[in-house]
């Protein structure tokens, strides 16, 4: 039972790593760019959740308008910080992408305070007795497993039903090739940031419900997590995100209890990662 | 050809250096707190409750007429700036005290400089034992990890009671050297130690840890944290089916940990060094002013702060002059009625004081209990 | 004159450090995102082997070494892996080492180790010793640009696969890329422990991994003045930026942000071109 709760834990952090790491993901597969201030849209869908909530007194519609909202900022990252960079060597998106997410720590400690924000009534904190067993799920915790997986299916079903989704497979794939079928490159990018954005609030959003607490230096850690999860899964691999996404979050549930008094959290989750590419250099489900 | 760089370079080099006392009509007190980074929220509460301390006294004519002026740097809760910062308020500033609002890694750091440079230094509730061990010149207004941790397992295996306790400790000084205190002393009181799990400064999701907990099932739970990872945790323990008492100590004492954990906080017991509920005059009017200064209630950093710089302050009135070492020894032989209770020290620059036990009660902290045995809690004397 | 003695001293070690860097990621261009981890292994060697009684200056030679050998296994994994894979490992290793240390009670754990002896010199007269080393690093740097081994790292640096093709032991020149550039941030790291006379687990971590690949690719990655002047600047900037203390991460973020935006190849690439553009006038 225990290893059962633990097994569970562990996937919903894992749903948590998912949703910021697909973002991240998707950037780095379209544009080979490590989007580190990807994290700080992360944050910034944790404040809006919770000041939107608190102003409106809905979840679902605070939700809403918050993945809107940080999908367009997500667009305004891209064009301003990104593009014209694109053809400069890799290492200076890495830094821009680094100072821009340090600047926005500082900008949410200086508008929004350092002691962070609270919901006046948090939702979903009511529990659910899984199945009687004595096992105790949030609400929350349950809308993360959910929300992960509708992510899941709707970028499936995006990229394989649509139009905008083909598109944006082929630009993946090749984009001299997809822009000589008169593919607009343009839109596709910013597709691409839109929905990596603001599954990354929708994130910001749940975490938010799971702790009560929005943070400046919330996105700290997720900043280098999600780094390690797409190089773990494999560049550019949905499919090998979610895996590693997955893996590391029950690792992680595991290690820190059985592993806590030889190394921390973070420790064990880079220890798991050079494992796995020391054996797999392209990452679990990368091509070679 | 390089003169773009070097114009502003030059000119940043002039300021620094041209950066000296400008007014040698005030008392200078210098200040270190954590003020951008991970632990602004303790650095910028520090800073109130010093501030307060200083406009208070002004207010009150001063110190033998003149004015003081807080000098107040942010050191990032890094030892890496505290030292260079340590040594600006000195050579710079030319304080004749300094206040360490920070951490205890900054702190540490800088008391090497103070102690070496013959100024007295006063940490305000950073808890690394070394500290003090810097020299006769450091001095601490707080606890001792240690020894608030042993008060922990008086007032769990004594007052409260209980006897499987499972032990949560955050992963730094703060946490570690609670956790040590605590253990020493727990089979005094009939504890059981039956588990222990420890957490990182930044984690916020701690499901495997409340799984584990429900699996071992104890009387009470032990936990350190500050209030952003104690909130959370007791939060998460409570929606996970944990009901046994938690509890903390002085991290998590702040009105956030409140607002943060709401419901869940309640009945959440501390040990801690503010007293909501105490009739001495020096703390009520600490909590109305700083209330009204601030806008939110007062915590224990800002509580420890203001103590610390009441202590800075008193000594330099009761030497009479800027002399370091004639205020280094009137802080020695100070005894004083301070926010947080009677302060005086011992040989080594620790503070000897009961520990006041908190609890939430209708979303408010109020008094629980007091812990005054004086073998328990005697802090290190060397 | 103490404060300006002790700041000087910083941005000299910080002068060590960041060539350190340059010689791994400038020359070589492998990108290190976990470079602070062997700046803390040199720290903590000379911490603890002068407690134990081994003499300054000696225990900076087993701060090199200790960092060497710890260079020498992550160089391993460039063999393995490259570019932005090789960064994120370098990254996990710097996790690891931070992971480790705060575990471990004979390395001080959280508490980490007081009571670091001093170098026995005067402040200034350690001042002269640091300054000292700098300026032999940056010698050592130039000298090793321009000699066989840094035309090596160089063609390894633009196109590996290249580099092979002309029978480069590609391998090698990178594992000594590391063992050199780890062994100087160890000494860098021996320095900072003398000065600071304290050292915990936070002074090493991601944050400062950071900050020395910031001086690095400031100054004009591959560019040792550019280097220098940037590692002499940045460390002394969140102090000047004192006067406006609230805003100093935001406006040194914003300053590096737009720096890579104008100018990416930093300082040193900015001198280049205006010197380019000098003799073409002339």
């Amino acid at each position: 039972m225990l290893y059962l709760e633990l097994l569970i834990q562990g996937l919903v952090q894992g749903g948590i790593y998912t949703l910021i790491a697909l973002g991240l993901t998707l950037v780095y597969g379209l544009l080979r760019i490590l989007h580190v201030a990807h994290a700080a849209l992360f944050t910034l869908g944790g404040y809006l959740g919770v000041i939107l909530t608190n102003a409106t007194g809905s979840l679902a519609l605070a939700m809403v308008l918050t993945m809107l909202v940080t999908g367009v900022v997500g667009m305004g990252v891209y064009r301003v910080a990104y593009q014209p960079i694109l053809d400069k060597p890799p290492y200076v998106a890495l830094i821009a992408s680094i100072a821009l997410f340090i600047a926005s720590e500082e900008i949410y400690r200086l508008v929004f305070g350092p002691y962070g924000l609270s919901y006046d009534a948090p939702p979903l904190q009511g529990v659910i007795d899984l199945f009687g067993s004595g096992m105790y799920l949030k609400q929350a915790e349950l809308l993360v497993l959910a929300g992960t997986g509708a992510a899941l299916i709707g970028l499936h079903l995006l990229s394989t039903r649509t139009r905008i989704g083909i598109a944006w497979r082929a630009t993946v794939t090749d984009p001299e090739m997809a822009a000589s079928f008169g593919i607009r490159t343009q839109r596709v990018r910013y597709l691409n940031f839109f929905i990596g954005s603001a599954l990354a609030a929708a994130a910001g959003v749940m975490v938010a419900l799971l702790n009560n607490l929005v943070e400046p230096t919330m996105g700290s850690v997720p900043s280098y997590k999600a780094l390690a999860i797409i190089v773990l899964g494999g560049i550019g691999s949905i499919r090998g995100t979610l895996i590693a996404s997955l893996a590391l979050g029950v690792i992680e549930s595991f290690g820190t209890i059985y592993l806590g008094s030889l190394l921390d959290r973070d420790a064990i989750a880079f220890a798991f990662l050079i494992l796995v590419l020391m054996w797999r250099p392209q990452g679990l489900l990368g091509r070679t | 050809m390089t003169t773009p760089m070097i114009r502003p370079a030059l000119l940043g080099l002039m300021l620094a250096l041209t950066a000296g006392p400008a007014l040698a009509e005030t008392a200078k007190i210098g200040f270190n707190a954590p003020l951008t980074g991970f632990a602004a929220a303790d650095g910028n509460s520090a800073r109130i409750g010093a501030e307060l301390a200083v406009e208070q006294a002004n207010a009150d004519g001063g110190i033998n007429g003149q004015q003081i002026e807080l000098v107040v740097y942010d050191d990032q809760a890094s030892p890496k700036s505290a030292v260079p910062i340590a040594n600006k308020l000195i050579e710079k500033d030319q304080v004749v005290v300094g206040v360490s609002g920070s951490y205890s890694g900054a702190t540490r750091a800088a008391s090497g400089v103070f102690q070496a440079a013959g100024v007295p230094y006063i940490a305000a509730y950073a808890v690394h034992p070394d500290i003090t061990r810097s020299g006769d010149y450091v001095f601490r207004t707080s606890f001792v990890g240690e020894v608030q941790g042993r008060a922990g397992a008086k007032l769990i295996g004594e007052t409260l009671g209980k006897k499987r306790v499972v032990v949560i400790t955050l992963k730094n000084d703060f946490g570690q050297s609670l956790a040590a205190g605590f253990k020493e002393k727990a089979a005094d009181y009939g504890i059981e130690v039956v588990a222990e799990y420890e957490y990182g400064i930044k984690d916020r999701q701690f499901g495997a840890i409340v799984a584990k907990v429900k699996d071992d099932n104890p009387d009470a739970i032990y936990a350190s944290g500050y209030f952003f990872t104690a909130a959370p945790l007791v939060s998460q323990l409570r929606s996970g089916g944990v009901t046994v008492p938690v509890i903390g100590q002085e991290g998590y004492d702040s009105q956030k940990f409140i607002e943060i954990a709401q419901d869940n906080a309640e009945g959440i017991i501390i040990t801690t060094s503010l007293d909501r509920d105490s009739d001495a005059a020096p703390t009520r009017t600490f909590i109305e002013a700083f209330e009204g200064k601030a806008g939110f209630k007062a915590d224990m950093v800002a509580a420890s702060a203001h103590t610390a710089t009441n202590v800075a302050i008193e000594a330099m009135r009761a030497a009479g002059t800027t002399d370091r070492a004639a205020i280094r020894d009137a802080i020695a032989g100070l005894t004083l009625e301070a926010s947080t209770g009677t302060i005086s020290f011992n040989e080594l620059g620790e503070v000897q004081k009961n520990v006041q036990v908190q609890v939430v009660q209708d979303g408010d902290w109020h008094r629980h209990s007091v812990i005054s045995d004086a073998e328990l809690l005697a802090p290190p004397a060397e | 004159m103490g404060y300006e003695i002790t700041l000087a001293t910083s941005m000299c070690i910080s002068v060590v450090f960041a060539l350190s860097l340059n010689l791994i990621t400038g020359f070589c261009g492998q990108i290190s995102l976990g470079h602070a981890a062997f700046f803390g292994v040199g720290a903590y060697t000379a911490a603890l082997s002068s407690q134990a009684g081994l003499a300054f200056p000696l225990d900076l030679l087993a701060a090199a070494a200790a960092a060497a050998v710890f260079g020498f296994i992550v160089g391993l994994s460039s063999l393995r892996v490259r570019h932005d894979f090789l960064a994120i490992t370098t990254m996990g290793f710097g996790f690891l080492f931070l992971g480790v240390v705060r575990q471990q009670d004979w390395l001080g754990g959280e508490m980490g180790i007081s009571a670091i002896p001093g170098s026995g010199l005067s402040k200034l007269g350690y001042l002269g010793f640091v300054a000292a080393v700098a300026v032999a690093v940056a010698l050592f740097s130039a000298y090793l640009k321009r000699s066989w081994l840094g035309f090596s790292f160089a063609a390894i640096a633009d196109d590996e696969d290249t580099a092979r093709v002309v029978a480069l032991d590609v391998a090698r020149y990178k594992l000594l890329a590391f063992v050199l550039g780890t062994a100087i941030a160890g000494i860098a790291g021996g320095l900072y422990a003398h000065h600071v006379r304290f050292i915990s687990p936070d002074s090493f971590g991601f944050v400062e991994s950071i900050a020395v690949l910031s001086m690095v690719i400031v100054g004009g990655i591959g560019s040792v003045p550019g280097v220098v002047f940037a590692a002499l600047v940045l460390t002394a900037l969140p102090l000047w930026f004192q006067v406006i203390e609230d805003y100093k991460l935001l406006l040194y973020s914003a300053l590096l942000f737009i720096m890579m935006q104008l100018c990416e190849d930093g300082i040193g690439g900015l001198m280049r071109r205006l010197m380019q553009g000098r003799r073409r006038t002339t």
